[in-house]
């Protein structure tokens, strides 16, 4: 009794003090704000508010509502099970058919007050729970692997009867400082399928998803997985980082693409005669990379693999091609392991020059080579196999997309592309810039190489480019001698019409691989597939089709040339496809 | 012709926006009742597909146009007929979506408690009939909500839900049991058909009139 009457005493006796300079003002309590409500599932909700101050008393605080159409207020049926500041709506309490008008209201020894009412339409409220038991496994396709990523929608979330419908959205990076993700929308599927990886390397996988009408959920809980190394001479796909073009006709310790990635996805093709011949393509980025071709000396396999191995590219400097592909494919973007671009550098050109060797060696024998399209080049050292290599000049650029604007003073470029590897580029160095345009003239003009194919129909043995400039080609056909013939692609397919390349399938044909003869073989089919898992790269042309193509089957005796594109994660918008060949014997 | 009952804003279909959305619309209203309508149906023909392959041998399985005169429902005013369809006025389209409902809250419940009988009634049978009777009842407080908003007719409740309709004593015969449950089933699974046709009719009315069918 006398606790009572002093707690009133005390009750009346406080508005006494508000004024009062000792400081303590007591007031009413805080507007009680961001009224913010969710519901898991659509089937229960849950609202939460932030209080606003206390104005010094204790303050409870209490949740109202009313339902659209009807004016019983009801309380808030469950402060609990939410946490603090909150309100739950359980199933019985909880309809999508009408809208929620809730209040809350803060109450101390002074008073109420009263949050600005809210307006709830449960379906436009849903917030699911992130998608469950992700799993990633490494999987294998022709010997190149990839990830397969699947996972199960939330428990709770009723997507088996269609109360909710959800979409899903996936995002990927390699476990490296710099590296980043990539996101990939995955629609109503619950499994997505991630090629170009890097041999090696370990992923980080996340998903989550969205009800048609709702908001993203949390990303889920982290899968790690590691993409087992590439054996030398297995079949085993190389590839740069998503955002680096693969590229092929190789093995484990072919190399090169350069170091010096810009934005820039650029493949080439080189085809090297007889001996040292090897059949590259390759890819590097930036007008600074010099995309190598490896010139180095032959075994006694002429590039040529056995029939599984991808082993295209005789490699002779093994080990330091193998570590520059490792350079490249870590490459500006994505490496952190990269030794730096001088080393590189260095290496491109040993490996660069030694395309020289082939030019000059090729004689008329057979045909063989196509066209070393790219003679990869680097400026930085003289290439100690052909002193007068006009490789030197140049750098090579290969751009494999559009974007790189043309007639750029800054590259030579290469563009190359063989997207749907239906067709070949053949790409020429360019010594200075060169306003691709007149190839004709360049091919003929060219002397350092002996390419001279297109004009005249007449393939010499030697199909080496001139580095002079960079240009398309585009191989006609096989002449009778099984000579390649290239033919200049006209200046109308300038880089920026990239795009329009991908209508131009039959125009080229695809390499079917090199015989016994060390002749290439084309062949006119094309095959294509779309890849699922195209990520949208809005820029770039080839995103539209990229396809993996089953490598045909092939004895050893049928020269075969599987040729596998690999999509390539698009990263700053580009998607690419590398091209990969293996030449059986 | 319906009435509109008008509201002031409606609410915007961009999720952020947690705001201003003081009613819903009847168009939307519509359109998620007739989703709900749709979700009921299809777990109702799994449910009974599901049956029928467990515990029905196959000559006596239903064929689709039998069992209309052993439905419960049978003596619901209820449009049968196209032509009888085509005539009823969209309040009557209500009117009748509702009575179907409320008279199948009540069997529904049954079913899910005479499933335990069963010896090995697979748990997917039991739980999709579970959903369709929570699902149901839901439906329900939506078809009440629409009538209420298209036609401004006052809350009612259970009016239909007319006890006589269903009565369940244990039959002796197991074989009978069965078959009556089965007949349940599809006789639920044929009305929540109709549930779903009526409301779309009804809203392919509020887009064309004359030209629905």
């Amino acid at each position: 009794m006398m606790t009572k009457v002093g707690e009133v005493l005390l009750l009346l006796l406080l508005p006494a003090f508000v004024p009062h300079t000792d400081g303590t003002r007591y007031s009413l309590p805080g507007k009680p704000t961001e009224i913010k409500c969710r519901s898991p599932e659509k089937e229960t909700f849950t609202c939460w508010w932030k209080p606003g101050s206390d104005g010094g008393l204790p303050t409870t605080y209490a949740l109202y509502y009313r339902k659209e159409g009807s004016d019983v207020v009801h309380e808030c049926p469950d402060y609990h099970t939410a946490g603090k500041n909150s309100c739950f709506f359980n199933k019985n309490d909880t309809v999508i058919w009408v809208s929620y008008n809730i209040t809350v209201v803060a109450t101390n020894a002074l008073g109420k007050t009263y949050s600005d009412p809210v307006d709830i339409d449960v379906v436009y409220i849903v917030k699911p729970h992130p998608p469950e038991k992700l799993e990633v496994t490494v999987m294998k396709d022709q010997g190149w692997p990839f990830l397969r990523v699947s996972w199960e929608p939330p428990r709770k979330a009723d997507t088996r009867s269609g109360w909710i419908t959800l979409i899903y959205e996936l995002r990927v990076k390699l476990e490296e400082e710099e590296s980043e993700w990539e996101n990939h929308v995955a629609g109503q599927q619950k499994m997505f399928n991630i090629f170009s990886l890097r041999s090696g390397g370990t992923y980080l996988i996340q998903v989550r998803c969205k009800p048609d009408h709702g908001f993203w959920s949390e990303w889920s809980s982290t899968s790690y997985v590691k993409v087992p190394e590439c054996k030398t001479s297995k079949k085993c796909l190389f590839s740069g980082k998503s955002d680096e073009v693969f590229s092929a006709l190789v093995v484990s310790d072919f190399p090169p693409t350069t170091s010096n990635y810009e934005d820039l996805l650029v493949e080439y093709l080189e085809v090297y005669v007889p001996e040292q011949q090897e059949l590259m393509v390759d890819e590097g980025k930036d007008h600074d990379g010099c995309l190598k071709s490896i010139g180095s000396a032959s075994d006694s396999d002429s590039g040529r693999g056995s029939c599984d191995s991808d082993n295209l590219l005789m490699d002779k400097s093994g080990a330091a091609k193998e570590e520059q592909q490792q350079q490249n494919q870590e490459g500006d973007q994505i490496g952190t392991e990269t030794q730096g671009p001088k080393e590189a550098w260095e290496k491109e050109t040993m490996l660069c020059a030694n395309e020289d060797v082939v030019s000059p060696d090729a004689s008329s024998k057979k045909v063989k080579t196509w066209p070393s399209v790219f003679s990869p080049v680097t400026p930085y050292s003289p290439s100690p196999l052909d002193p007068h290599n006009s490789l030197e000049m140049h750098k090579q650029n290969c751009l494999s997309d559009t974007q790189f604007p043309p007639g750029s003073p800054s590259s030579d470029h290469c563009i190359k592309k063989a997207l749907q590897s239906s067709y070949w580029e053949v790409c020429f160095n360019n010594n200075q810039p060169y306003p691709q345009t007149d190839v004709h003239q360049q091919l003929q003009a060219h002397s350092d190489r002996n390419i001279s194919a297109i004009n005249d129909g007449n393939v010499p043995s030697n199909l080496l480019l001139p580095t002079r400039m960079t240009e398309y080609v585009e191989v006609q056909r096989l002449n009778e001698e099984n000579k390649v013939l290239l033919h200049p692609i006209p200046s109308g397919h300038s880089r920026e019409k990239a795009c329009s390349w991908v209508g131009h399938r039959d125009n080229y044909s695809k390499v079917k691989g090199v015989n016994s003869d060390n002749v290439l073989l084309l062949q006119r089919d094309v095959v294509e597939e779309e890849s699922m898992e195209m990520a949208g790269a809005a820029e770039s042309c080839y995103t539209s089709s990229i396809a993996i193509n089953t490598p045909k089957p092939t004895t050893c005796s049928h020269i075969a040339l599987p040729v596998q594109e690999e999509r390539v994660l698009a990263v700053s918008g580009y998607v690419d496809t590398a091209t990969m060949f293996s030449l059986d014997t | 012709y319906i009435l509109t009952v008008s509201m002031p804003l409606d609410c915007k279909e961009e999720p952020g926006s947690l705001t201003r959305c003081p009613s819903i619309s009847q168009e939307k209203l519509l359109d998620r009742v007739i989703h709900h309508a749709e979700l009921i149906y299809r777990v109702s023909e799994e449910s009974c597909s599901l049956f029928e392959e467990m515990f029905i041998p196959l000559p006596l399985r239903l064929q689709s146009n039998q069992a209309g005169f052993a439905c419960i429902t049978k003596t619901l005013p209820i449009p049968s007929s196209k032509s009888e369809i085509e005539q009823i006025s969209d309040k009557w389209l209500l009117h009748s979506v509702l009575m179907l409902v409320q008279s199948w809250i009540e069997p529904l419940v049954y079913l899910q408690t005479t499933l335990d009988r069963y010896d090995n009634a697979p748990e997917m049978l039991v739980n999709k009939t579970k959903w369709v009777s929570e699902k149901l009842v839901s439906l329900e407080q939506g078809v009440v909500a629409l009538i209420k908003k298209m036609l401004d007719e006052g809350t009612f409740t259970t009016t239909y839900n007319e006890q006589g309709l269903f009565q369940y004593d244990t039959l002796p015969d197991m074989l009978e049991s069965v078959m009556r449950d089965y007949t349940l089933l599809s006789c639920f699974k044929k009305d929540a058909h109709k549930m779903e046709t009526f409301l779309k009719l009804l809203k392919c009315r509020q887009a064309d009139k004359y030209n629905c069918a």
